[in-house]
């Protein structure tokens, strides 16, 4: 193999080699991106758990309470009981496991969004640790209440003020501005998941939809390997029962609607053909072109090469040629993903995960998640892409060249 | 086989479908012998010489080749005899056009393992012999027919062969150039003592070999 004669028979051959070159740059490029973008997707459906430190989320749909007063389950969402929340717990493949307690607290001057969540525990609703803007995170085992930074500002509510929930009084520990981080179970005052545990249990609005024990939740954060997702949710619906509700990437994807969302056999599918395209065009090119060089291929036989000298000298070719188009078509595609990088992305959150009733003004209307489209070529997208390139000009040239190797030197020749 | 041939063929036929191109041809060709082929277009001279140097294989009787019987070599055996003991003269040229003039030459060195300066040292030397160096970074599109074919030449000679084939070697050239070209070729058997079996109609040019045979209706007649 001649990397100088290779390289100056492609010069030579510059429209045939161009034609190939964009072909598969094009095909590349169109591989490439919709993989980046199908990945894009993807993690921006992960995003709004991911924000409440989650990869799952579990609650229960109820019925509305007769009357609107005191403690209520928020969004209907009713007891996961703690029978239920331990055998879930214990399901194989689950990396993390935090619950929570949601609730509506109608009282006579105002209404209050409740969250009850486990100050120790990472998971969850814990990662609003960071969201703390002014005094500190709620502590294991103390009475102490957080307080959202605009639910603060609205009633002046400050660091070290009691508050008070459901007729009990807590001292106010820190404010916190979840509203930049989350748009999925945000409250107006949080809790230890303890204290609201007994607020619901106390309440007879709350057990008159579903009985509900100290101990029990109404939502469940999970923390679970991307491909243990879909059978760990097969068994929660199957340890639940009826009337579950668990949010996945995957439901968060389906309700983005396009149709990068709609499936992943669609990128599939499109990149198939995107190859298949690739694979035609690169053929026919090199098939062209080796019939016109079938001159040459008898004299280099004539003067002493063999069929395997031949093959080798095209294989190289046409793998050389596929290189640089993969590499064309590479950086084709990473230049339209900074574009498509600008474009933004609204992911519709789910009624039912938020929290503000439809009844008070805006709660009606749809909540959004919008963030920028994370598309980006991963290395292994990147090298995925070169690899296939080469293994095209290695097929075709392969395929081609043994053909044309094996031609009489003689009878080409005698028609030249 | 006598020790002194270069080449001999025994018996050989060759048809191409019902037309019988070669008829039962015997000859033998001495070590350093310059034999002119010659006869009438058609008469089989070509193909004779395809089979002669392993190009073509014949539908009966045997060809050997310094030595070796090339009848039933494999296409890589062939390749390989090509390579090492045979050099090949064409009327069309048949130089690579993407290719300058040295590397031309140098082409049938391309698959053997020698480094690329000593290729080009070997392809340069010759061009110089053939009073070509000034044209070795030439592709062959910037080349007279006469400079074609001495890059052809020096390419017959660049693995040191046992015997150079040479179809019609003048056939596109004028006469004048033709001439020239046929003084380098007789030059060069003369002091190399390289064999050479050369087709031509031409019978004012096979004056210039050690033996003429002539052709008539694929037979050698005399």
């Amino acid at each position: 193999m001649d990397i100088h004669y290779m390289v100056k028979e492609l010069w030579f051959r510059k429209r045939r080699t161009l034609a190939a070159t964009i072909g598969l740059a094009a095909g590349m490029a169109v591989l490439i991106i919709m993989n980046a973008l199908s990945s894009a997707y993807s993690e921006a459906s992960r995003q709004p758990l991911e924000e409440i430190g989650a990869d799952i989320t579990v609650q229960r749909a109820g019925d509305v309470p007769e009357e609107l007063s005191g403690p209520v389950f928020a969004c209907s969402a009713v007891t996961i009981h703690k029978n239920e929340a331990d055998r879930i717990q214990a399901l194989s493949g689950i990396q993390g496991f935090a619950q929570a307690l949601l609730l509506w607290i109608f009282d006579a001057d105002r209404f209050t969004i409740v969250l009850g969540l486990d100050p120790a525990n990472p998971d969850g609703p814990g990662v609003l640790h960071t969201q703390v803007i002014d005094g500190r995170f709620l502590e294991k085992g103390k009475r102490e209440a957080l307080v959202e930074a605009s639910f603060a500002e609205k009633l002046a509510i400050k660091t070290g003020d009691p508050v008070t929930v459901a007729g009990e009084t807590y001292p106010v520990v820190g404010i916190l501005d979840a509203s930049r981080a989350s748009k999925i179970a945000v409250a107006n005052i949080y809790l230890p998941l303890r204290e609201a545990q007994k607020i619901a249990a106390a309440s007879k609005q709350v057990q008159a939809v579903s009985p509900f024990e100290p101990e029990d939740a109404n939502i469940l954060f999970i923390k679970a390997a991307p491909e243990k997702i879909e059978p760990l949710t097969q068994s929660i619906k199957t340890i639940m029962g009826d009337n579950v509700s668990v949010a996945t990437p995957a439901s968060f994807l389906k309700r983005l609607g396009s149709l990068f969302a709609l499936s992943d056999q669609f990128t599939q599918v499109t990149s198939l053909i995107a190859v298949v395209v690739t694979l035609l065009i690169v053929l026919k090119t090199m098939a062209a072109n080796l019939t016109e060089r079938a001159g040459e291929i008898g004299i280099l036989k004539a003067v002493g090469w063999s069929n395997g000298h031949v093959v080798r000298q095209l294989m190289g070719e046409s793998i050389l040629q596929c290189f640089i188009g993969g590499t064309l078509g590479l950086m084709l595609a990473i230049l339209v993903t900074w574009a498509l990088g600008f474009t933004q992305v609204s992911i519709p959150i789910p009624w039912e995960m938020s929290p503000t009733p439809h009844f008070l003004p805006g709660g009606g209307d749809p909540i959004f998640k919008t963030l920028r489209l994370p598309v980006r070529v991963s290395w292994s997208l990147a090298g995925s892409a070169i690899l296939l390139s080469t293994l095209i000009g290695a097929v075709t040239g392969g395929f081609l060249s043994r053909h044309i190797a094996r031609i009489k030197p003689s009878e080409v020749l005698r028609y030249e | 086989m006598n020790d002194h041939a270069i080449v001999s063929a025994t018996d050989l036929n060759k048809g191409f479908g019902s037309i019988q191109v070669v008829k039962g041809v015997n000859l033998e060709v001495k070590r350093g012998e310059f034999v002119a082929i010659v006869g009438k277009s058609g008469s089989g001279k070509t193909t004779l010489l395809s089979l002669l140097s392993g190009l073509e294989r014949p539908s009966s009787g045997r060809v050997t080749l310094n030595g070796q019987d090339i009848t039933d070599s494999s296409e890589d055996e062939l390749s390989l005899v090509r390579r090492e003991k045979v050099g090949f003269i064409f009327q069309s040229f048949h130089l690579i056009p993407t290719l300058t003039a040295w590397e031309n030459v140098a082409l049938p060195l391309f698959p053997v393992k020698i480094p690329v300066p000593k290729r080009r040292q070997r392809a340069l030397e010759l061009l110089a012999k053939m009073e070509m160096a000034h044209r070795a970074e030439h592709r062959p599109a910037a080349l007279s027919g006469g400079e074609k074919q001495r890059v052809a030449i020096s390419r017959a000679l660049v693995n040191n062969p046992e015997i150079v084939f040479a179809d019609e070697p003048t056939g596109n050239l004028d006469s004048v150039t033709g001439k020239a070209i046929m003084t380098t070729l007789r030059s060069l058997h003369q002091e190399t003592g390289l064999s050479l079996v050369m087709v031509t109609h031409d019978l004012d040019l096979a004056e210039s070999a050690d033996r003429i045979l002539r052709m008539q209706d694929g037979e050698v007649v005399s």
